[in-house]
This record gives structure tokens, sequence and C-alpha cells, in this order.
């Protein structure tokens, strides 16, 4: 709880410090902010190209009953994907660059994690409307479009969860940091965002293979976010339910080692 | 009473770092060297307690690695004591950098609000403060182009600019003092003066001794961690500088007795073979002995000294002449003092004997001296013997004074009214 108020009374460096990473991040460039926007809508238009003209995946329908785009279905999952890959990458970069601050001034070692995980926000919020818009215009449009800034609410907690335990393991010993992007890579192909879930076979060598693909907490947000733009469906009570009960859980655990461990922070930076 | 709570209580606190060995930076040597010690143990403080009152300007001196900027980092709560506690009462600003977290693409005026929100300072105020800050960086030409166009006094000067307007209970300063030229100092002690004034607690750590005496109240000295004196900053300055005059001490001596041979060796080569026993009157070890009777290469002002000068007689002779000068680094000479033909009751000298010239009162200014001693024949137009820069030594003062003397005089009250 203290920890709570302490972050709080640090919320304006916090702000300033997301402030100076896009401010940054954009400097020097022509189109500036645009990028923001032309990045994901490229993605949006080369998976078109790749999925929808080479490969000719057929995607399940609409919600609304039309035929359906399989950029769409792809890309509805990789705005989730995005925003959990670059909390996590981003938690790590963040403590590591921050070292040299932290040395020189006090404050909450899990600042620059949250300041980078504002950052995310704002970008996962500008790919949801992106997808929002594209879906306006195809027609595709339900209430549950809503479900959109929740899955993000619910996601923000565990991913930095997540963020932050790697991050502070990787400040004493760099493999970390290498691990982490292996594994993002192998989670990135065991969650289905490439492929619609009923891919997976429902068993395989006698085990629930779908089921067992299934608990993995990332493939149910991606879930969330095709059932807010594409499916327009919403979850069961129960699935939210055991969600929320997951993502804080997995903050208080995250939170909880990078408390224990960051005590001695500034030492080892 | 909040008077009775000290700004800054640190109690029983020691810190402790681990000294990598060989740092395992990767899986693989952490799993090969495992069962090896990987570290060892450093203590950087070591069970340190002092207290900083409200209001005091507070001092922290010692020589490299003595552990007086780990102690500051943990009263600005950067590290974490490994035992001990230090507790803090006011609002706190560490100024350990200036422009802490300055982003070289952002412009100035980006720029100050960062450091000011890393400062503590709340957006609204720094809206408030903006023009003031400006102001005073005297860089409103430039405060929208990125920083990195900045030189790097420009640099210093927004970040001063900006760590001038936070307004601490506490301010905590690590030798920023150093940076900057002359102009840029002055300002910075102006600022902290008016700091001062205005109550505000501060802890400094710097190098210069000159600072701790004109600005602090108290100080501490530590050494290897470990507190060896606390107290009114003049105090604590003349314990810290005779001590580390004792450690140069040591190490002119060695100097001197390398010298000692260096010269041996060339006058043997000058001299032609059988001279120095042709010599009436050699001169052996030249002494310089402080008020405790000690050997010594640092001398204060207005204590007593004695120059010893040791010599060997052949054969009886008559009454020689000695003489020495003392010179500045710089060459000038700031004394040079002979016995007179009529000095003594012995007409004659023979063996082994020695010479003091007591001074009741070092009156030298601070700084350093080489002293040459010589003999001469009864007249004193011939030189016997003489050692050139035998020994080079160190005055220190606590006294309001520099130069080469002290004039022994005193200010009178101002007079005033034409009265003669």
């Amino acid at each position: 709880m203290t920890a709570a108020i302490e972050i709080w009374t640090y919320r304006n460096l916090i702000y300033n410090l997301a402030q100076r990473e896009l401010r940054a991040r954009y400097k020097k460039s022509v189109l500036g902010w645009a990028w923001s926007l032309i990045n994901p809508a490229s993605t949006l238009v080369i998976f078109s190209l790749v999925f929808g003209v080479f490969l000719k995946q057929t995607p399940p329908s609409f919600g609304n009953g039309d035929t359906g785009v399989f950029a769409l279905y792809l890309f509805a999952g990789l705005v989730v994907w995005n925003f959990f890959n670059a909390t996590i990458n981003g938690s790590i970069t963040a403590l590591q660059n921050s070292g040299q601050l932290l040395n020189k001034v006090y404050f909450p070692a899990s600042c620059p994690a949250i300041a980078n995980l504002m950052t995310v926000v704002l970008q996962g919020v500008i790919e949801g409307g992106i997808l929002a818009v594209v879906m306006v215009v195809l027609g595709n449009v339900s209430v549950t479009f809503l479900l959109f800034p929740f899955t993000l609410l619910l996601l923000a907690p565990f991913a930095l969860g997540i963020g932050l335990a790697v991050s502070i393991f990787n400040v004493y010993l760099r493999d970390v940091g290498y691990l982490v992007s292996i594994g993002m890579n192998l989670l990135f192909y065991a969650t289905p965002i490439v492929y619609p879930v009923t891919a997976i076979p429902e068993e395989r060598w006698g085990l629930p293979l779908r089921t067992i693909f299934s608990l993995n907490p990332v493939a149910q947000f991606v879930g969330w976010s095709r059932d807010a733009f594409y499916l327009l469906r919403w979850p069961s009570l129960a699935n939210v339910a055991v969600m929320l009960v997951i993502s804080l859980g997995t903050f208080l655990i995250g939170w909880t080692i990078f408390s224990w461990r960051s005590k001695n922070v500034t030492e080892e930076l | 009473m909040a008077a009775e709570i000290p700004a800054i209580r640190v109690d029983h606190v020691s810190k402790t770092f681990r000294r990598y060995k060989d740092r395992p930076g990767s899986l693989k040597e952490m799993i090969t060297k495992f069962r090896m010690e990987r570290y060892e143990n450093f203590r950087a403080v070591d069970d340190v307690s002092l207290q900083v009152e409200h209001g005091e300007v507070f001092g922290l001196v010692g020589h490299n690695g003595s552990g007086k900027s780990t102690l500051l980092k943990m009263m600005a709560n950067i590290h974490r004591p490994t035992s001990g506690t230090i507790t803090t009462d006011g609002r706190i600003s560490a100024l350990l950098e200036l422009g802490a977290g300055f982003h070289p693409d952002l412009t100035g005026r980006e720029n100050i609000y960062l450091n000011a929100s890393i400062l503590g300072l709340h957006r609204r105020e720094v809206d408030l403060l903006l023009d003031d800050i400006v102001d005073f960086s005297g860089l409103s030409a430039f405060i929208d182009s990125p920083v990195r166009h900045y030189s790097s006094g420009m640099f210093v000067r927004l970040g001063f600019a900006v760590a001038v307007h936070v307004n601490p209970q506490i301010l905590i300063v690590d030798e920023i003092i150093a940076v900057g030229d002359e102009e840029f100092q002055r300002r910075c002690f102006e600022h902290l003066y008016k700091l001062r004034n205005n109550g505000v607690t501060i802890v400094m750590v710097t190098h210069s001794l000159e600072i701790v005496r004109t600005m602090c109240d108290r100080a501490a000295w530590l050494d290897h961690g470990q507190l060896m004196s606390e107290g009114r900053s003049v105090d604590v300055v003349r314990d810290y500088l005779s001590q580390v005059n004792d450690a140069e001490s040591e190490r002119q001596f060695e100097l001197d007795r390398e010298r000692a041979v260096i010269e041996q060796e060339a006058r043997l080569r000058e001299s032609p073979v059988g001279e120095p026993a042709e010599r009436l009157v050699t001169l052996g070890e030249i002494e310089l002995i402080d008020h405790n009777g000690r050997e010594t290469r640092y001398l204060e002002t207005h204590r007593s000294a004695v120059i010893r000068v040791n010599f060997q007689c052949r054969r009886p002779v008559q009454r020689p002449k000695f003489s020495f000068s003392i010179e500045t680094q710089a060459g000038v000479l700031a004394s040079n003092q002979g016995t007179t033909p009529d000095h003594g009751v012995q007409p004659e000298y023979s063996g082994d004997g020695s010479i003091d010239f007591v001074m009741p009162s070092v009156v030298l200014g601070p700084g350093e001296y080489s002293l040459s001693v010589a003999v001469h024949d009864s007249d004193g137009t011939m030189v016997v013997d003489k050692k050139e820069r035998v020994i080079t030594f160190r005055v220190g003062t606590d006294l309001p004074f520099t130069g080469v003397t002290d004039l022994l005089g005193s200010w009178s009250e101002p007079n005033f009214g034409g009265r003669q």
C-alpha cells in the first residue's frame, strides 16, 4: 500500500519519463507522430498481402455474418501481442537505461517500467483505434468494441508484473534478457495469432492439446481482442473472472519479486 | 518540538558492497564458476553515526574512497544501508549531477520539465517558474534547440538553473561546485549562501577544505569508511589536515632520503678523492622537529618548531658559522638565518655535535617550503659543507591569512570622526 502511495507521488516523474520516450522517439523524423499510425497500418497491409493473396488463408467470418478478412483477424490478435511484447521488452530496457539516473536521484525503480507501460498503452489505443475504424468502414460494428479497453486494462497489470520480474533479474544477469527474447519468440507461435485456434487439434498424443494451449493467458487476451473487434461477442463471465484473478495475481507476484530484488538495484546498474 | 528532531540522523550505519573478482556476466560463467568465491565484501561505510541539525551546513571530508559519497547517497536514499538506519525530516533534494536525465534529442525547454520532475517539482510549479529558469540560465536564444547542440558549459548552466529553482528543505550536494568556470562557481556559492540564509539544511561533499572551513557549520571526516571526527568544521579540518600531512610527511621523508643518496653520490663524483676528509666540518643529518618533539615535514603556524643541524668536526676547529635558508616552492627566499661570529661561548668545536635553531612560533604562511643548510669557516667567507634543499616541508594554518609570512598584527576597532 505504501508502495502504491509512493508511486502516486512520483506520477509526475512517470509522466515526464513517458513523454521523454515518446518525444525522443520521433525526433528528427519528418513524419514524426504519423509513424505510430504508419507502422501498424503497414503491418496490416503486409499481412493482407501475405495471408490474403499469397497464402490464401480462410478466416472465420465476421461477427455480423460477412465473409472475414484474414489480415484483420490477424491484426486483432497482433494488437494484443504487440502490447504484451512491448511491455516486457520495454521494461527490461527501461530499467537498464535508467541505471545512471537511479544512481543520481532517488525515485522508485519501478517508475521507468511504468512509464514504458504508458507509452505502450498509447500505442495499443492507436492500434485498436485503427482496427475500429477499419471495422466501422466494413460495417462490422458492435458495442463489443468496449471489450477492447477492458482487455488492455487487464493485460496491462499482467504484462507489467512479468516485465518487472524479468527486468530486475536481467539487471543481475544479462542472460535473462536473451532468454526472454527466445521465450517471447516461442510464446508468439504457441499463441494462436498467425493461425486460428481451430488450427490446433483437439487431441493429440492422448493430450487435450487445444485445452492446454488455451491455458496460455496471452491466448485468452488475444481471443478477447478478436471477440471485441472481429467476432463481436462477449467472453463468458467465468472467463473474465479467471482472467481477472490471473492478471492481478501475476502483477502482485511480479511486483513482490521486483520489490524484493530492487532494494540494492542501484549498486548493480 | 520539531526542532528536537535532527534533519538527518545517521545511526550506526554500515554499507557493504560486493566487489566482484570476476563478474559472472553470463549464465555459463555462473555455472562453471559456481563453486568459486565470486566476490568479496567491501565495507564502504563502517558503523557511522552522526546528526545533521536543521538549518545547518554540514560538510563531509575525506580522501578518495573514504566512503563519503556512499554516505551521501544513502542520505539521499539512492543506496540503502546494509545495517543501521538513516532517518530524515524534511523534503530532500539531491544534487549529485546537474542536468540529471537530460535527453540529448529534446529541447532545452522540454528538458527543463523533465529534469524538474526528476528533482521533484510538479508540472504546474514548473509552468510558473519556466521564465525564471530560462532567464537564470541565460540561454533563452537556445531554449528551443535540442540540448545535444549545447556546449558542456551551457548544459551545466541549464541544469543548474533548474536545480536552483527546486525548493528543498534538505539539500544534498556532491562536488558539483567543481564544474564550470569561475563565474559559474561564484553563482553556485551565492545560491548556496542564499539557501543557507533561508534555513535550508545543506549536506555537502567537497575536496576543498577552504569551502568546508568557510561555509560549513559542522563537518565530519571519514577515512576508510570510518568516522574519524565530527564537530565544528574548523576543528575537523585541522584534524584532517594534520593526518593528511602526517601521511605526506612520511612520503616527504622518503623523497628526502632518496635525494640525499643521489646528492651524496654526485658529491663524491665531483669532489677529488680525499677531499671530504680534509673538510674540517661536515654536515650530518638535518632534522625538522615539531612542537611535539617529533621529526616532521609538516609545521603549523604559531606552533613552535626546531631546525636541528648535526655536524662532525674532524679535529678541533675555530667556531664555524652555520646558516640555513628557507625558500618557497617558487624559489622565493622566505628567510636566511646564520650564526654570528660572536655566537656562543665555546671558541673551539670538536667531535660530533648538533646545533638547534629554535622557533618559538612559526610565522610562515601556508604552503610548501624547502630548507637548505650550510656551514662556513669562522669568518664566514668559505663554505665548508652545504646541503641544498635537504628538507621539503609544508606549513598549514587555520588562520585567515595567506602569503609567505604572518605579520603578527591585529586589526583595531574602526575609528570614526577624524580623530587621530
